[in-house]
């Protein structure tokens, strides 16, 4: 009964939708001499032709195609005026100013949850930031390479206020709001089954949705990454009673590493979006940030090699493909990773402390390998 | 042939011969729709297999890890599972919404045509309004600004056996005990036992013009022999009602709020169509038989039941038909509402890692089985209802 092995027949159908977006003929404007090289070994060698182009592709094109989340205070949102804003947005300029020198050059594609990773293999993404955990089943089965984790979070559970809820322990027979096609749907689920309690999960496509039926007290709680919950409380509508109204319940369901991701297979292009990340986070060890950048491009590279090699001022060129002075761009343009942090999630945003998202030597996790 | 042996020897050469050229033409098609179907389908294996992504169909016996809310679902079953999960809410809320969209489109059809002021205006308004709406939008109405707006669990609303909270619609059910199959299958016989006297009582009815009575006879033959089997067996079939306790309902057939907008939004949304459907056909029987129904004095009851709704059905049936194609196709809309049907199931095991363009495959070849199976029906119905002559 079950089709296991009635490949072709199934996909005849879908094919006529897939094979457009999944065409071989995305590289035509990548000009890399290995590319020529690549193609002439074979039609097997196809994956690395197509993907080992994706930084020359983005140089040559000269926007950066981003796919963010568009209903995350905090992280991917778009304001009233239509502007994306949050901390992976930020990200999404970083990279952008790292590679082509311009953090204004990017297009945003506001993706679902569950259509992410299609999103990203169909190449209508260069890069993926919108809060995607690091999971190993995603590294290995979505053909994902996760890049340096830009924010590292752990799962939680929203309540209102007024609810006797103090624990995950006095949840029984409650029905709790997720988002479908993450990760917190499986790690909810057991983590109910582990501590034996009954709910009712109800799973939604999109925040928007989910988040009236929190409104409408269709659900008792609300779980997602604890930043998310806490951008959720800060905007909660003052009619609704504001961010008192709700809270987020103590327990910690999951470790959520947070962090950029580009398609299996694009070594060249992995490399750029990871080294555009430490910058942010070396910039900040070092105490470089967006005001002071231009004074500490007069240093003199003899007395602080290693300053003077991360702005690129003695023109030493990593070979990562990105400009020696990529650096200076996404420091001035974006900033380093505290003022991100700051701008978007932290003091002058949502208000979250920094926790483990702070540098090795403030005992967070945050740390860059030497850029020599 | 033998009397103009010279017209057959001037044949033209084939590729001038109509009668080859058309079949020619029509090979070529063939090959070509097949050519670029195996184009289109190697490309995406082979597209595939270069990003390393798995093109077989052993992921269907993995392990879920998801759950489906309003379902008996539990993480620790399979892909395949939850795909037919999905499927049978599919088909649930097609069937029940195929059954009251026909109700209630009949009724509001034949009000439509009421002599009653009131009650062909509501019955107006309500086709109007409904007809012109999205669908979509009609069911986040229903969903987020009546279902949801009913109060919670744990102050629901209780009465006459019914729960209504804005978790779940809680109705007394039918609570069939363990090993009853016996008692279901003298049902069954006793259903078939009602079908047969209904014959007889019709035939005898056409043979004596006495009157039938047959649905009553029918329905008498069922409940006698069930409500025997039912003490004999010690009652294996018990009324189930639903009681509030806290937070949780105990009995009865709960439906969540999803299933429920999806399914009152589907049907008054579909009774809307088939009201002007049966509206139209009712008006396209001749006028001659309503005044020859009245010239036989008739009750309005009778005229309808006996004169105009069978040759009224005849010309409503094939509309009707595409209607039901529509309501099953639509219940895919129960994705913008969390109600885990086909469309909904695909889609979360996608985004939890499936391989989309397989899962896509088996979900379309599915929904096609449904529409092809409900034309199946239709056709047949339609069928017979023409070849019964009046």
């Amino acid at each position: 009964m079950r089709p296991k092995r009635l490949l072709l027949p199934t996909l005849v159908v879908p094919v006529l939708v897939l094979a457009a977006c999944t065409g071989d003929d995305e590289p035509t404007d990548a000009a890399l001499p290995q590319e020529t090289d690549a193609e002439a070994g074979g039609g097997e060698t196809e994956a690395e032709t197509t993907t080992g182009g994706t930084l020359a592709e983005v140089q040559s094109r000269g926007t950066l195609n981003c796919g963010v989340n568009d209903a995350v205070p905090g992280f991917g949102v778009v304001t009233p005026e239509g502007e994306y804003e949050g901390f992976d947005i930020e990200f999404c300029r970083v990279v952008a100013a790292a590679v082509l020198g311009d953090a204004n050059a990017v297009e945003f594609t506001a993706l679902t949850a569950e259509a992410r990773f299609t999103a990203l293999q169909a190449r209508e993404v260069d890069v993926l930031i919108r809060n995607t955990t690091w999971t190993a089943s995603r590294d290995g089965g979505e053909n994902a390479s996760f890049t340096a984790t830009t924010f590292y979070d752990g799962q939680g559970m929203m309540v209102r206020s007024d609810d006797p809820y103090q624990s995950l322990e006095d949840m029984d027979g409650t029905s709790v709001c997720v988002l479908s096609g993450t990760t917190t749907e499986l790690n909810l689920e057991s983590v109910f089954v582990s501590l034996g309690l009954d709910y009712e999960p109800l799973t939604f496509e999109d925040n928007d949705t989910l988040r009236e039926a929190f409104l409408a007290e269709r659900c008792d709680g609300w779980t997602s990454d604890k930043s998310q919950l806490a951008g959720f409380r800060a905007t909660w509508p003052e009619d609704e009673g504001g961010p008192d109204a709700l809270r987020i319940l103590d327990d910690t369901m999951s470790k959520e590493p947070l962090g950029p991701v580009t398609l299996d297979g694009d070594t060249d292009w992995y490399d750029a979006v990871q080294w555009a990340v430490f910058s942010t986070i070396q910039a900040w060890e070092f105490g470089i940030d967006s005001t002071n950048v231009q004074d500490f491009m007069d240093v003199n590279p003899e007395d602080e090699p290693e300053i003077a090699r991360f702005l690129g001022v003695d023109g030493f060129d990593s070979g990562l493909g990105l400009d020696p002075d990529f650096a200076v761009n996404v420091l001035q343009q974006v900033g380093n990773y505290e003022e991100i942090y700051n701008r978007t999630v932290g003091t002058d945003g949502l208000g979250l402390e920094p926790g483990q998202n702070n540098l090795w030597t403030e005992g967070g996790l945050l740390y860059a390998p030497p850029y020599r | 042939m033998s009397t103009r042996p010279d017209v057959e020897v001037k044949r033209p050469p084939p590729w001038r011969d109509e009668r080859v050229l058309r079949v020619a033409v029509q090979v070529i098609f063939l090959a070509g729709v097949a050519a670029v179907v195996w184009l289109l389908a190697s490309n995406l294996v082979r597209n595939m297999q270069a990003q390393g992504m798995r093109t077989d169909f052993g992921f269907l016996d993995q392990t879920a890890g998801f759950t489906l809310s309003g379902t008996d679902f539990s993480s620790r079953d399979t892909i395949w599972d939850a795909l037919l999960v999905g499927l049978r809410n599919t088909l649930v809320v097609s069937i029940w919404g195929i059954v009251l969209a026909t109700v209630l489109g009949v009724l509001v059809g034949i009000a439509r045509l009421s002599t009653n002021w009131l009650v062909r205006k509501c019955a107006a308004g309500y086709v109007e309004a409904l007809r012109n709406v999205p669908l979509i939008v009609f069911l986040l109405f229903l969903y987020l600004a009546v279902l949801q707006q009913l109060p919670r669990i744990s102050d629901a609303i209780t009465g006459g056996g019914f729960v209504l909270s804005n978790r779940g619609l809680y109705t007394p059910w039918i609570e069939i005990a363990e090993g009853s199959g016996l008692f279901l299958a003298v049902c069954a016989a006793a259903l078939l036992l009602a079908v047969v006297v209904g014959i007889w009582r019709t035939r005898r009815f056409d043979a004596t013009g006495k009157p039938h009575h047959r649905v009553l006879w029918g329905l008498g033959v069922f409940l006698v022999i069930a409500l025997v089997a039912w003490f004999i067996l010690d009652r294996p079939v018990a009324l189930s009602i639903p009681v509030l306790d806290e937070r949780r309902v105990t009995g009865g057939y709960e439906m969540t709020v999803e299933h429920g907008a999806l399914l009152f939004g589907l049907v008054l949304y579909m009774a809307a169509f088939i009201a002007e459907i049966v509206r139209g056909s009712i008006l396209a029987v001749p006028r001659g038989q309503t005044e020859a129904a009245n010239a036989l004095g008739l009750s309005g009851f009778q005229r309808y039941r006996q004169v105009i709704l069978p040759q009224a059905m005849r010309i409503a049936v094939p509309p009707t038909g595409n209607e039901y194609i529509s309501l099953a196709k639509n219940s895919a809309l129960g994705i913008a509402i969390a109600f885990p049907e086909l469309l909904r199931v695909t889609r979360i095991a996608i985004g939890q890692g499936q391989p989309a363009p397989q899962l896509i495959g088996i979900m379309m070849l599915l929904y096609l089985a449904i529409s092809l199976l409900l034309s199946l029906i239709v056709n047949i119905v339609n069928r017979r209802l023409a070849a019964r002559g009046t």
